[in-house]
């Protein structure tokens, strides 16, 4: 008998404390700084053209074989805007087969993906499967409008597995997180370790 | 049993025993598992069960993955213990390579071990008052303090549910500045929310009734059946892994191992409940004893390659004993990987605990044992 | 007799009736909804309407435009008629059911023994819908069903009898004009818990909702209905729910009449008959909340073996205070011990399937 009072007990005080519901998508909880969403691609303000080279690391080492990348030419280089010599020419990421590991955001020599910590990269609801896989322009879109302000990359000054820095580039690394728009240290070195990596 | 009022059936009377398909799907079955049920009225008389609804090749597929991709399936195998299950894969390729885990990676991985139990717990707490009838008040007060963990770990790994944070050698990164702050406000909350749970659940005659003294197992049967973790602790035999081959760091805290007496179905929630406050005494101890430092093994190379060689390591999950099987080559590829679930061994037992019962109590056994699908089919 | 005619005042106090039931019972479906989410510490449904205040109505509109699903293999007119069979005697029973003083379909002198009658023929819908669906669960819940609702109509039936047998009348306008000034829970505790409790039985609610477990037979006897069907279904038991709460608000706490007197005007009494039945509701509500289902032999065997028993006791003490004209305290106070006596009994057979024991703790020492 007791012990069912003792459960009418529990239910009416539970009854008198404030709901826990969040009323999505009235409301919305914040996401935390590392929350990880689907990957996007970051764009380079300063020279205006991604930061992807398309050295197919990231396609290596998926687990799930999502992403597709071609490389070009970078005719930047050529005209000497850039120090990239290659530039990424296609790029599609199958958001439908991506499992969020966070493996191609860890391996990436350029920064140059990230995880969208965003709202916007968790709401993709669409009526078509085929509308999941996204190319260059779609995956850019988030970082050249500016909505995506704050992503998380591992501070690159701790040794994570599979990439222990080099010396003289641990100080221009630990420097990359904070601006965005820095151009990665010695493009031409990073351009070859991609080629055997 | 405490209610038996079975009326004994005269032997002249002809009946026919029906089979009862509880399919794959069902609200009860935690998953896609079916059972055949032969029942005579109210009364089991055989139980069939089929699995491999959700199979899924988990054991052949990272066999395709080096080590670090292969850490996702892991959190797949069992997706409500995932830290557990990646600890122990993490585990058997640091001790195949030899590779130095630094102290914080032990005491962060052990924390978030420990917390990972208490939500699998939670989870089985609000699902299994479903099970037997609550109107869905265990489940959301168990949810409410699940939610409350699986934010914190957001906050850590960025994921709620697939963390994929833990790295032979390692984390992957280090946790946020704030780790011990939050720590110990979620542990406070879900103290807190432990007492609603109990209120509602624990002394409720009618869950007495139901449950005490349904499908007691004695500890000889235990072992042979194969059964671990918590259903071998309701037994009594206070068999942990953590403290019987004690992996990681857990000979430095202090625990204790709840046991039960009788190995019923009550047993095992108590069981389960207790084992909630003791993690909270770890994660507590951890925190203390908590060193700076860096969180991944020095020298790391970009490719790991794991010398030749083969390895069993197993790990107390909240399920019971969850074992990775691992035959290295010499690549950077497992040649063998094998997982040993602890529902499937548990949920081997179900026909020798169910034969003789109602139907009403198979579910409840059902969802006493606690299962995976995945574990059980991989 | 509204225009002098007896078949016009049928139909139109019928009408009135038969279009304040639905829609309350459609009222009650979000209040329920409520209630049970607040003690989940939930907020229910919120976005249809204001504070999800349209719920009820979008829920019926859905369930009235589905297609109407037949098993191929079932047995058409078993199954076609479960529902009817389910629903249309539980609002037969509202034919005598007095809401206040003058909002009634017919006062009849057996009012009370034609609710009790009528309301035992739907237990055959259960039995119709079980056999019908040709699916195993149903049949399952639809025997479940069948052995529930009869063993737990007898302690409702003594314990109405036992009320009657008080107000020497089965007339509910008259039992409740004898309470002017005591409610009938006054002399009759015991009566009033055996009703409370049979009457959670008869609804198939928790504790006592094994018949449509969710989580076992998936419904029960009214796993293949969907539409049309399903509402009816939902319909009989919600109805049945405002016809327990208002029988029990009549005979025992006094209906409209107690305390405020009988010259009340018709708000009055209104508004005192709606807070009494919602007493009922809301109670019944909170159980739904907090407590698990029995097992199909315990709480049978908790009818035979404990209610029946009881209710008989309190007939027994019922008769001797009237026969031998004893005053009416004596009622109170048999009847409260005989209450007492039932708890100490439910305790001590709760108490009999164990208790809740420190679980045994094998201390691991720190080896530092």
């Amino acid at each position: 008998m007791l012990g069912i009072v003792r459960a009418l007990g529990t239910t009416m005080r539970a009854a008198m404390r404030k709901p826990v519901t969040v009323q999505y998508p009235t409301e919305k909880k914040e996401l935390p700084h590392r929350s990880r969403g689907f990957p996007v691609l970051l764009w380079d303000t300063r020279i205006t053209e991604p930061f992807c080279t398309g050295c197919q690391v990231c396609a290596r080492y998926c687990p799930v074989d999502c992403i597709t990348v071609t490389m070009r030419d970078n005719p930047k280089y050529a005209e000497g805007k850039s120090k990239r010599k290659k530039i990424v020419d296609k790029f599609y990421l199958d958001y439908a087969r991506c499992m969020r590991c966070d493996i191609c955001v860890e391996v990436c020599n350029f920064d140059a993906i990230v995880m969208n910590n965003t709202w916007q990269g968790v709401e993709l609801s669409c009526y078509d499967r085929q509308d999941l896989v996204l190319d260059l322009p779609a995956l850019l879109e988030q970082s050249r409008s500016g909505q995506l302000e704050d992503p998380f990359r591992e501070p690159m000054g701790v040794a994570h597995s599979g990439w222990a820095p080099k010396a003289e580039e641990e100080g221009e690394a630990e420097a990359a997180p904070a601006a965005q728009t820095a151009a990665p240290a010695a493009p031409e070195q990073a351009t070859t370790e991609g080629g055997e990596g | 049993m405490a209610t038996d009022y079975r009326v004994p059936v005269e032997p002249e009377m002809e009946t026919l025993d029906i089979n009862v398909n509880v399919g794959p799907q069902h609200p009860a079955t935690h998953g896609v598992f079916r059972m055949i049920l032969t029942v005579d009225g109210e009364l089991v008389k055989d139980l069939d069960p089929v699995i491999g609804y959700m199979h899924r090749g988990n054991e052949k597929l990272p066999e395709n993955c080096d080590y670090r991709q292969a850490i996702g399936y892991h959190d797949r195998t069992d997706y409500l213990a995932q830290f557990n299950t990646e600890h122990c894969f993490v585990q058997a390729v640091e001790k195949l390579g030899n590779l130095p885990v630094p102290e914080r990676a032990e005491y962060i991985r052990v924390i978030l071990a420990e917390m990972n139990r208490m939500s699998s717990h939670l989870m089985f707490l609000g699902a299994f008052g479903t099970d037997i009838g609550l109107f869905g008040t265990s489940f959301m007060y168990a949810f409410r303090d699940r939610e409350t963990i699986q934010d914190f770990f957001e906050e850590i790994t960025g994921e709620r549910m697939m963390y994929n944070y833990f790295r032979p050698g390692g984390v992957a990164w280090d946790v946020p500045e704030n780790f011990e702050a939050r720590c110990e406000q979620v542990l406070a909350k879900v103290k807190r929310g432990l007492e609603d749970i109990d209120g509602l659940m624990m002394e409720n005659e009618v869950v007495l009734a139901r449950c005490r003294g349904l499908s007691t197992v004695s500890p000889e049967d235990a072992i042979n059946w194969g059964l671990s973790g918590p259903m071998l602790r309701a037994t009594g035999l206070a068999h942990d892994l953590r403290r019987a081959e004690p992996y990681s760091i857990y000979d430095r805290f202090e625990f204790d191992i709840p046991t039960g007496r009788q190995g019923d179905v009550y047993d095992r929630i108590v069981v389960r409940l207790e084992e909630m406050k003791q993690s909270v005494r770890i994660v507590e101890q951890a925190l203390e004893q908590m060193p700076d430092g860096p969180i991944m093994a020095e020298g790391m190379k970009r490719i790991l390659r794991v010398p030749a060689g083969e390895i069993y390591m197993r790990v107390e999950s909240p399920r019971g004993e969850y074992g990775v099987y691992v035959v290295s080559n010499g690549s950077d590829k497992p040649y063998r990987h094998k997982v040993r679930g602890a529902s499937f061994s548990n949920l081997s037992a179900l026909r020798a605990m169910s034969v003789g019962r109602y139907v009403a109590d198979v579910i409840l056994i059902l969802g006493s044992i606690d299962i995976v699908l995945c574990e059980v089919d991989r | 007799m509204i225009a002098g005619n007896a078949w016009v005042d049928a139909l139109v106090r019928m009408g009135i009736i038969g279009a304040l039931v639905p829609v309350s019972v459609i009222v009650l479906t979000w209040v329920e909804r409520k209630v049970i989410g607040r003690m989940q510490m939930r907020l229910g449904p919120m976005r249809v309407g204001p504070y999800g205040t349209l719920q009820g109505f979008a829920d019926t509109i859905k369930l009235l435009t589905k297609e109407d699903v037949r098993p191929q293999t079932a047995d058409r007119w078993t199954f076609e008629l479960a529902p009817f069979v389910i629903v249309v005697p539980t609002l037969m029973a509202l034919v005598s059911l007095p809401f206040t003083a003058d909002l009634f379909v017919r006062n009849l002198t057996l009012g009370l023994f034609y609710i009790v009658a009528v309301s035992g023929l739907s237990i055959v819908g259960f039995v119709m819908a079980g056999w019908g669906s040709d699916n195993k669960y149903a049949l399952i819940g639809g025997i479940r069903a069948a052995a529930q609702l009869i063993s737990y109509e007898i302690p409702l039936v003594m314990a109405v009898l036992a009320i009657a047998m008080i107000g020497q009348t089965l007339n509910l306008s008259e039992i409740v004009a004898k309470q002017h000034n005591v409610p009938y829970i006054a002399y009759q505790p015991l009566t009033f818990i055996i009703f409370t409790i049979a009457g959670l039985a008869e609804l198939y609610r928790q504790p006592f909702d094994i018949p449509v477990a969710e989580s076992e037979v998936v419904g029960g006897p009214f796993v293949e209905y969907s539409g049309i069907r399903w509402s009816m279904f939902q319909l009989g038991e919600f109805v049945n729910l405002v016809l327990i709460s208002i029988l029990g608000s009549l005979i025992f706490l006094g209906g409209w009449r107690w305390p405020i007197g009988g010259d009340a005007p018709v708000i009055a009494q209104f508004a005192l008959m709606f807070v009494k039945a919602s007493v009922f509701i809301l109670f019944f509500m909170w159980m739904r909340a907090s407590l698990p289902r029995l097992r199909i032999d315990q709480l049978m065997a908790y009818c035979w073996q404990l209610l029946l028993p009881f209710a008989f006791l309190q007939i027994v003490i019922n008769g001797l205070v009237l026969v031998y004209d004893w005053p009416s305290v004596l009622l109170t106070v048999f009847s409260t011990i005989a209450a007492a006596a039932a708890i100490w009994l439910t305790y001590r057979v709760a108490q009999q399937s164990g208790v809740r024991y420190q679980p045994g703790f094998d201390r691991v020492g720190s080896v530092l």
